[in-house]
């Protein structure tokens, strides 16, 4: 079982080859494991990849599987936040949590060692990013932070080293998440608003005039095509965390820099030419949200919208085509949500938990806890 | 095995604690010295008795022999319930939670991977050594459980037939397994420079943690984890959405008759360990009526435990049993949050790893 492999390994050869990528694979060797590689001769296995932090101290990334097992362990010199999955799933680039200023590529497939990235001078990461269609190209979130602009840092994945060929504006402040619509050419990046300076840590330094903006890009000529914000009311809603439904649009997450006795609406429905959709979180459920959405996920069909909120310990969902609320599962610091099966939802916590969802209804059935690990905020789908 | 580190970046920046900080060092002293090792050493205690009990259940499975196996697998599972949320340290070193019991398996992956050891009857499981490089599902408390008890909760190892031989020997080398896992653990929480030691110098810093509040709010939180594990784990699978709709097989330890043992165990444990803390003094005074609400809150919970007629298995459609376990649900959910929330938040304690610091 431990034996490595020189190709490139199918999914077979990358359990094979866990000695390579990971620190301490919990189930090599064991029959688990064998009868998972069975399995995997005749259906793809599911796997997600997450930031986490191990109870040692040590955070990290890796891929994980739905019985809990965790496939590979990349050790990062701080905490990880979101992840990019390359269009054809062999690779992905978690980043740093902001304002941090390292990346890693990583080919899960292969038995071959991670490449750093490191951010432009002047620039740090804001932890998410996404692929271009093709694959070749990789979009970053960063902060300019000398002029506190927000910019796309684009790199260039074909080579045989990833270089950073230039930026495209987000044309607002602190932008977070960033996905790549249907169209293949725009990018749909959540301006959350808050400014920030790497000087001063996580301080959030312009609540009162903060403008969070939902921004639609050309890919190709950096041309803004459409920026929408919400009513100036609601200018302390941070947009931040995004998902495209079945139709394309961007559901899109909010966490409210505003007084804590508000009960703001967090959560709306963006496209590029109409007019946002703001849903209506049941006033006896929003209350214990703290006003704070950690993810926002579709199912694998995109009817199904699945929005974390760890400081009330709730994911709520909701009928993509509708905007109604279907019901919520309590999960303790739930935060990481994927896609998983024909219409579910796995859910990552704090407490090292994998919950699975198929039914609001029904209380969450909770599959594994791999012990001494704490979820990051985000699952990814591998496969 | 080939371990990848990245050059660690700048981030050991200095924690400057003010000059009012509180140490919490004597606290977790308290919690190490009056729970964890006299716990864990229990624990070692009642394991290293089943390798005998299971070859006196093999040497000749009469009444007396299967009475004390089914004894001691229940203490066993009791002592264990003690100290397996301590998700921390010698617990977790080594995978040994997972080896120690498989937990949860939803999916029935233990039972998948026994039978096909039976069948093949795979040398590998018949000696500790080889045992431990397995599969985890297939070397612990719940492994065992299936080999030894029938799905009606009777001793069915030791009695004659033709795969007596494999499962006796099976059964020894799981048994003897565990014994040296809960051994590692005492032996590692007893030694002063093991994990005691971390706890216990991270006031001013040391590799875990910055200070010794941190040290404590990893501690605290495991036991706020372990009610969440009790309640959303143990109880509400079988609980189901409703009374047709409940499963007492997915109690833990059902099987063998000795859900109502574990639950119990976990739920004294956590209460035990957190009064082993003994916080009461850094508890501001218009929280200090927490330490006993909670206490009357575990007693009723376990008092309607003890109530109950095992196996579950049997019992739990009969009477008003599955009321008392969904009123244990609501009670294990209340003292989550009287722990989680209000003692915590009297305490100035952080909570959750992903509430703690969106992003």
């Amino acid at each position: 079982m431990r034996s490595m492999v020189t190709k490139p390994l199918s999914r077979r050869g990358f359990l094979a080859a866990l000695g390579g990528l990971a620190t301490l694979p919990a189930f090599s060797g064991s029959t688990l494991a064998e009868s998972l590689l069975s399995r995997e001769a005749s259906e793809g296995v599911p796997l997600f990849v997450s930031a986490y932090k191990l109870e040692n101290g040590d955070y990290g990334v890796g891929v994980v599987d739905d019985l809990g097992q965790v496939l590979a362990r990349i050790t990062l010199p701080g905490r990880g936040h979101g992840v990019a999955i390359s269009p054809d799933k062999t690779r992905f680039v978690a980043f740093a949590r902001r304002p941090g200023t390292f990346a890693v590529v990583v080919r899960p497939f292969q038995d071959v060692a991670p490449e750093v990235l490191t951010a432009e001078a002047g620039r740090h990461y804001y932890g998410h990013g996404c692929f271009s269609a093709d694959g070749k190209l990789l979009y970053a979130v960063e902060n300019d932070y000398a002029t506190a602009r927000g910019v796309l840092g684009v790199y260039d994945m074909s080579g045989r080293q990833v270089q950073r060929i230039g930026e495209i504006e987000t044309h607002g402040i602190g932008p977070h998440d960033i996905l790549l619509a249907p169209d293949g050419r725009t990018l749909v990046v959540a301006n959350g608003g808050i400014m920030t300076h790497p000087d001063k840590g996580r301080e959030k330094l312009n609540l009162d005039t903060m403008a969070p903006t939902v921004v639609f890009v050309d890919r190709e000529t950096g041309d803004l095509l459409a920026s929408h914000a919400l009513d100036a009311s609601l200018h302390q809603l941070s947009l931040r965390h995004m998902a495209l439904d079945g139709q394309g649009r961007a559901w899109v997450g909010g966490q409210f820099e505003g007084p804590e006795t508000d009960l703001p609406p967090l959560i709306g429905v963006f496209s590029k030419d109409e007019a946002p959709i703001l849903t209506e979180i049941p006033t006896g459920i929003a209350s214990g949200l703290q006003n704070y959405i950690g993810s926002v996920t579709a199912n694998a069909s995109g009817d199904v919208i699945a929005t974390s909120a760890p400081r009330g310990g709730q994911t709520l969902f909701w009928n993509a085509d509708t905007g109604a609320f279907l019901g919520a599962e309590a999960i303790a610091d739930g935060c990481g949500v994927a896609p998983i099966d024909q219409g579910s939802f796995l859910i990552s916590d704090g407490n090292g938990a994998l919950s699975l969802v198929s039914d609001p209804a029904q209380p969450a059935e909770i599959l594994a806890r791999p012990p001494g690990i704490s979820w990051d905020n985000h699952m990814f789908a591998l496969s | 095995m080939r371990r990848l580190l990245f050059a660690v970046l700048a981030v050991g920046a200095v924690t400057i604690q003010p000059a009012f900080a509180t140490d919490y060092e004597p606290k977790l002293d308290n919690l190490i010295e009056a729970y964890i090792r006299p716990q864990t050493s229990a624990f070692a205690e009642t394991a290293a008795k089943l390798p005998d009990v299971v070859r006196g259940v093999c040497a000749k499975a009469d009444a007396a022999s299967v009475e004390t196996f089914e004894a001691v697998y229940s203490e066993t599972l009791r002592d264990f319930a003690h100290v397996h949320f301590l998700r921390f340290g010698p617990l977790i070193d080594n995978d040994r939670l997972s080896r120690l019991a498989f937990l949860p398996d939803p999916r029935g992956i233990t039972q998948r991977q026994i039978r096909k050891v039976l069948a093949s009857e795979d040398k590998d499981a018949l000696s500790a050594d080889t045992l431990k490089d397995k599969s985890v599902a297939v070397q612990g408390l719940t492994a065992l459980e299936l080999l030894a008890f029938d799905k009606d909760s009777a001793v069915r190892l030791g009695q004659a037939g033709d795969d007596k031989a494999f499962t006796c020997g099976y059964a020894l080398a799981i048994s003897e397994n565990l014994a040296a896992m809960a051994g590692e653990i005492a032996g590692g929480w007893q030694d002063p420079d093991g994990y005691s030691a971390v706890l216990l110098t991270a006031e001013g810093g040391n590799e875990r943690f910055h200070t010794s509040k941190e040290a404590l709010e990893s501690v605290f939180n495991a036991l706020v984890t372990g009610l969440i594990i009790a309640r959303d784990q143990d109880v509400l699978p079988a609980l189901g959405t409703g009374r047709d709709k409940a499963k007492a097989t997915r109690f833990p330890f059902s099987r063998s008759g000795n859900s109502v043992v574990y639950l119990v165990g976990e739920m004294r444990g956590v209460q035990e360990a957190l009064a082993s803390l003994d916080l009461m003094d850094l508890t501001p005074n218009d929280f200090t009526w927490i330490y006993n609400a909670v206490d009357f809150e575990f007693d009723n919970a376990i008092g309607l435990l003890e109530t109950l007629e095992p196996p579950l298995r049997q019992s739990f459609e009969e009477g008003d049993a599955y009321d008392k376990v969904a009123v244990l649900a609501i009670t294990l959910k209340s003292l989550r949050d009287t722990i989680a929330l209000e003692l915590a938040g009297a305490l100035n304690l952080a909570g959750g790893f992903n509430a703690l610091d969106g992003d």
